[in-house]
């Protein structure tokens, strides 16, 4: 950026409190705060960030019983946000979290971190695989939740979900089920593929199965946010512009007027979706195509239902690993570039354009819900240096929002490329032959 | 026709040799698509409010745009003013 007036680099942070030091254990404090001044202590014995309690007493023993007749296999009926008793066939309808919990409200008057109790930090001795003890016959049935969220038992049929809040991260605080059926995707996959077969790898299209897509529960934090933000620079206004020379060595010139300009602006953002998987965070297209999975954001995030693991039968489910902490940064990016392309309408004057040279963020509230969102995905893995490249194509599970990315075949692209440049230049080629 | 021209008419065959290349590959490895959540997420803003003065003059420049235009990059970070210190830094790159 072309800030003149950078100040020197700050030293690296070090010292007491710094990144580097081993942090004290939670809720612990070196002096005892009934010894200090009350205006300290009244901070320190302050209430910690309040965490919404999304956890479901009903489901802790990790079967989902159909209200009715008290059967486990229960899952989603196709297409739909109900759920569907297989054996008695009772449907009902799981409870939508944005007014369950109040979701939607009172964004403007938001302060501190409200993190519901699904996006909590993940403990440290957390682990992947988890083991139930069958009340149907006693058997135990084990899950592994790094990819999986419902299993059967072996022995007695019982259908198994992890319903209860596990610290692995693991259970979100929602789900939003999918919509759009596996026909339907596997059409559309095909539908996108069928515009770009041209310069498609030669392997990629011989091994084309559509019907080989995946459903997969994909982690995002969802985060709500009320901000300022202050950004300033400098914008031009063009005075005149004319043109010396004749001929062919006409210079056109401008004069400006040179502007200070700072902007100031207040807004509250709903359901922004941040990836909570460190591997699905990383969009450098260099080495991944992610980005393809971000590009079918946004969902409808308002229609998620509680956290119930029979919507994952059948589908596989990928854990979240990172913490609010860890999101915060990319938060503040993302609320940042919200706020430029919000003052962007009221710099149109500045026919020159604007170089912003410093930009400012307060956060006064946040609040974070960690929810399983639907894509169906396929992938090919096209082998090269580095270990190759995953090509994926992702369909929205709501809305059938499509995209991917189609492994080109190189020699072709650039036969194509240098055929048409050669037919260009000999136009060219041509035309100064004969105007000269 | 003058030389300026002539330039201009034998880059034609590379400049538009390459222009096709870059656009086929990222109609087909679409390379540049994220999620525009600047646009696609619910904000509610309250009017911009702001302040301008003027500070100076350019006479005579050959550019059409105020040099590093950034106002429509909104994801290209500048210097970042911190509260806490008071102290900035600066971030770059994009989110």
């Amino acid at each position: 950026m072309s800030t003149t007036n950078n100040p020197p680099p700050v030293p690296p942070y070090t010292g007491p409190g710094s990144p580097q030091d081993v942090p004290p254990p939670k809720g612990a404090s070196p002096i005892d705060p009934a010894t200090l001044p009350k205006p300290i202590r009244d901070e320190l014995q302050a209430p910690d960030p309040v965490a919404i309690d999304t956890s479901a007493a009903e489901l802790k023993d990790g079967l989902n019983h159909c209200p009715k007749c008290g059967a486990t296999d229960v899952r989603q009926k196709a297409g739909t946000d109900l759920l569907i008793c297989q054996f008695c066939r009772h449907e009902w309808n799981a409870q939508r979290v944005e007014e369950e919990f109040g979701l939607g409200e009172g964004i403007d008057k938001l302060e501190g971190t409200v993190i519901a109790s699904g996006a909590r930090d993940i403990a440290a001795d957390a682990v992947n695989m988890m083991t139930f003890k069958c009340t149907g016959c006693g058997a135990e049935v084990t899950v592994n939740t790094e990819s999986a969220m419902t299993a059967r038992c072996h022995w007695c049929r019982h259908v198994f979900g992890v319903n209860e809040q596990v610290s692995n991260g693991a259970v979100p605080d929602a789900v939003l089920p999918f919509h759009i059926k596996k026909e339907d995707a596997v059409a559309r996959i095909r539908q996108f593929v069928d515009k770009r077969r041209l310069f498609a790898l030669k392997a990629f299209k011989q091994e084309f199965t559509p019907e080989n897509v995946g459903g997969v529960y994909l982690p995002y934090m969802i985060v709500d946010g009320n901000v300022s933000a202050d950004i300033a620079g400098k914008g031009e206004i063009k005075t005149r512009e004319y043109t010396s020379g004749s001929g062919n060595n006409k210079t056109t010139y401008y004069d400006a007027d040179v502007y200070k300009v700072a902007r100031h602006v207040d807004f509250t953002i709903d359901d922004l979706p941040l990836e909570s998987s460190k591997a699905r965070g990383n969009l450098d297209t260099k080495t991944n195509t992610n980005n393809i999975i971000n590009t079918i954001l946004p969902f409808d995030t308002k229609n998620a239902v509680k956290w119930n693991a029979s919507y994952l039968l059948g589908m596989s489910s990928e854990k979240r690993d990172q913490n609010v902490e860890q999101l915060r940064p990319h938060l503040e990016d993302e609320l940042l570039s919200v706020a430029r392309a919000q003052v962007e309408k009221s710099v149109n004057k500045y026919d020159r354009g604007v170089r912003w040279e410093s930009e400012h963020l307060s956060v006064h509230g946040t609040r974070w819900v960690s929810m399983y969102l639907p894509v169906w995905l396929y992938s090919y893995h096209q082998p090269g240096a580095n270990g190759g490249m995953l090509h994926y194509i992702a369909v929205n599970g709501r809305t059938g929002e499509t995209m991917g990315s189609v492994p080109v075949q190189q020699w072709k692209l650039l036969l194509a490329a240098i055929t048409v440049g050669t037919v260009l230049e000999t136009l060219a080629i041509y035309i100064l032959a004969v105007t000269a | 026709m003058s030389d300026d021209g002539s330039l201009f008419m034998l880059a034609l065959g590379p400049a538009g040799g390459s222009a096709l290349y870059w656009f086929l590959y990222r109609y087909y490895r679409n390379t540049d698509k994220s999620h525009d959540f600047e646009h696609e997420t619910a904000v509610v803003a309250k009017p911009v409010t702001g302040s301008e003065a003027k500070v100076g003059d350019v006479k005579g420049t050959r550019e059409k745009r105020i040099s590093g235009d950034n106002v429509h990059e909104f994801r290209q970070r500048v210097q970042r003013i911190r509260d806490d210190t008071g102290r900035t830094t600066s971030d770059k790159g994009s989110g």
